[in-house]
């Protein structure tokens, strides 16, 4: 039994460094100097420096693209929390004509693959006079989250218990304030995964972002990264620096929201 | 909470009231899918059955060509393409296989233990919040001929192992790499799900078992495996779906290469489409996207009816 612990143990420590073994590379890479990361070497850099960190920040308009990817991951998630927990409300609770065809059209669209989407979607913005603007990306990515942001809300609405409905229709509440003072307090958790699930691939997005845009001030971290590799032998010290750069805002997130996180997931699950 | 208490106000809502109701609710997730969804899958759709260099006025329409010329009427796209598809297969069925196979087992065990369980959690969520482009490049720098994982295997006396190409350079350890890094990146969600699955059994079931002298392996095999099976239905599904879709890493870590050893089909269609300069393959690349939309349907539905006889 003891043996047992010990082995559960040593499988944990074991995968808890394979999750960080890269990041720690980051770090350490980050706080070398351009010598030393030329010379491949240790983890524990000899002479950490901040001055990568500090002339990466500032020689790559770092506050400018940090802002843009703040504007564009803030905009997607407030659209997809919008939108969608107000469609999965009515998936979940109301009944309307075309509910359950309209539902399972929304899940069905997990299917389609982004790749076949893109093109088109550059093209109809390139008609539409928005393609190369922050809104030519948030549009297509609030979009582009509906299949499982709405199969998640659903799950979690629905897992609510109707009295409450009932309860607050009985007092003569109308549907929008028992969605807004009943549901969305209710399912905060479930919200704050969706949250946490959008941002995160949002923050980091590459594809969609690199092909549209084309002015550098409207560039966010994962273009202005790219452009530090340019053509010959990336530099790893500023690579490292600037990856930390756009790493550390997002763990930041989820050690803070993490509690409610889990909690959403769980919530999901068992509706 | 809600006070309003006006009971003269209290009319049934007729039939349509509710219908209008419901649709308000869903009216902006529709409009936006109007806007963004329903032309884009009808002009991709329509582009499929056309060629189009994106900047001629019109479309000259050819029918299933592309397709054909996908599956093997044109000797330049044909065979690239089946290199490419085989390599998107092995991705699919690996990263999903492996994901289970590591994250599963370190859930079971994670849940076992009372200290630090949060702590390991956490650590264990650093993959997927940190997953991006620059994790991949973290993952490029680590992987570099004189880099961290060489260095590893050298000190640990692995030296036969290390690859004095890079991992990514050598054409043989290439895909294998990648597939590493994807199982890596999505253990995380992986581990979560079935973290969270288990907290969702009920421990009397497992008190039960155990006084009737079952096994503690028996005690996986006959509860644990079985009530988890719908969620790893759900990660087998979304692991196949992204391995088809995703291609962010391939075209950030090597970019096909070395020589198209990592060639993926969402890369593929994606060159198609943005990287032939004037050359009329936009059409081309559509039709690619909607074989892969196929493949992705019957993958599930066969996956679907797997898992549904395995229950």
């Amino acid at each position: 039994m003891r043996a047992g612990r010990i082995a559960g143990y040593a499988v944990l420590t074991a995968y808890a460094v394979i999750s960080v073994y890269p990041f720690l590379w980051m770090v350490s890479g980050a706080v070398k100097t351009r010598e030393e990361v030329l010379e491949g070497g240790h983890l524990i850099p000899r002479l950490p420096t901040w001055e990568t960190l500090v002339t990466t920040w500032n020689q790559l308009h770092f506050v400018e693209y940090f802002r843009n990817s703040l504007v564009v991951t803030g905009l997607t998630v407030l659209g997809v929390l919008v939108v969608y927990s107000l469609a999965s409300y009515a998936f979940a609770v109301l009944d309307f004509p075309g509910r359950r065809a309209l539902f399972w059209f929304f899940v069905s669209l997990l299917f389609v693959p982004g790749i076949t989407m893109l093109l088109p979607v550059v093209i109809l913005e390139k008609n539409l006079g928005i393609l190369g603007s922050h809104l030519g990306l948030v549009l297509p990515f609030v979009n582009g989250t509906a299949p499982l942001t709405v199969l998640l809300l659903t799950g979690a609405y629905r897992s609510i218990p109707k009295e409450l409905r009932e309860a607050a229709r009985a007092d003569g509440a109308r549907e929008a304030r028992i969605f807004w003072s009943v549901y969305l307090p209710l399912a905060r958790p479930a919200h704050i995964t969706i949250a946490v699930l959008t941002a995160v691939p949002t923050w980091n997005e590459y594809v969609l972002t690199r092909v549209s845009i084309n002015d550098p001030s409207l560039y966010t971290l994962p273009l202005g990264l790219q452009s530090l590799i340019s053509s010959q032998v990336p530099r790893y010290n500023e690579v490292m620096a600037a990856s930390l750069i756009i790493v550390l805002p997002v763990i930041a997130l989820f050690l803070f929201l993490q509690r409610y996180f889990v909690n959403g997931l769980l919530g999901a699950i068992k509706g | 909470m809600i006070t309003q208490h006006v009971a003269g106000r209290r009319r049934p809502p007729g039939r349509w009231r509710a219908a209008l109701t419901g649709w308000a609710f869903v009216f902006p997730a529709v409009a936006l899918f109007a806007v963004m969804g329903v032309y884009t899958i009808g002009s991709g759709l329509a582009l499929s059955f056309a060629k189009w260099n994106g900047f001629t006025p019109n479309w000259i329409w050819v029918g299933f060509d592309n397709y054909l010329d996908l599956l093997y009427a044109d000797p330049s796209l044909a065979p690239p393409l089946r290199k490419a598809a085989w390599n998107t297969g092995q991705v699919m069925v690996l990263v999903p296989l492996l994901t289970v196979a590591i994250s599963l087992p370190l859930a079971v065990v994670l849940n076992s233990v009372k200290r630090l369980r949060a702590v390991l959690r956490s650590v264990y969520f650093l993959p997927y919040v940190t997953s991006g482009i620059a994790v991949y490049y973290a993952w490029r720098y680590i992987l570099e001929p004189d880099g961290a994982i060489n260095l590893l295997l050298r000190s640990l006396g692995l030296g036969t192992l290390a690859q004095p190409q890079g991992f990514l350079g050598n054409p043989s350890t290439a895909l294998p790499t990648l597939i590493v890094v994807l199982v890596w990146s999505s253990v995380p969600i992986a581990t979560l799900l079935y973290l969270t699955g288990l907290q969702t059994i009920d421990p009397a079931l497992f008190e039960a078992a155990r006084i009737d002298g079952a096994a503690p392996r028996q005690l996986l095999r006959r509860i644990t495996w079985p009530l988890l099976t719908p969620l790893t239905a759900g990660i087998v599904l979304l692991g196949i779906r992204d391995s088809l879709h995703g291609f962010q890493i391939f075209l950030i870590m090597t970019d096909g290469g070395p020589g198209g050893h990592t060639d993926v089909l969402g890369l593929q269609s994606y060159r198609l489409a943005f990287f032939k300069g004037l050359a009329a393959t936009l059409g081309v690349s559509s039709a690619l996207g909607w074989l892969l939309f196929a493949g992705a349907l019957l993958l599930t539905l066969a996956n679907a009816r797997l898992l549904r006889r395995v229950r």
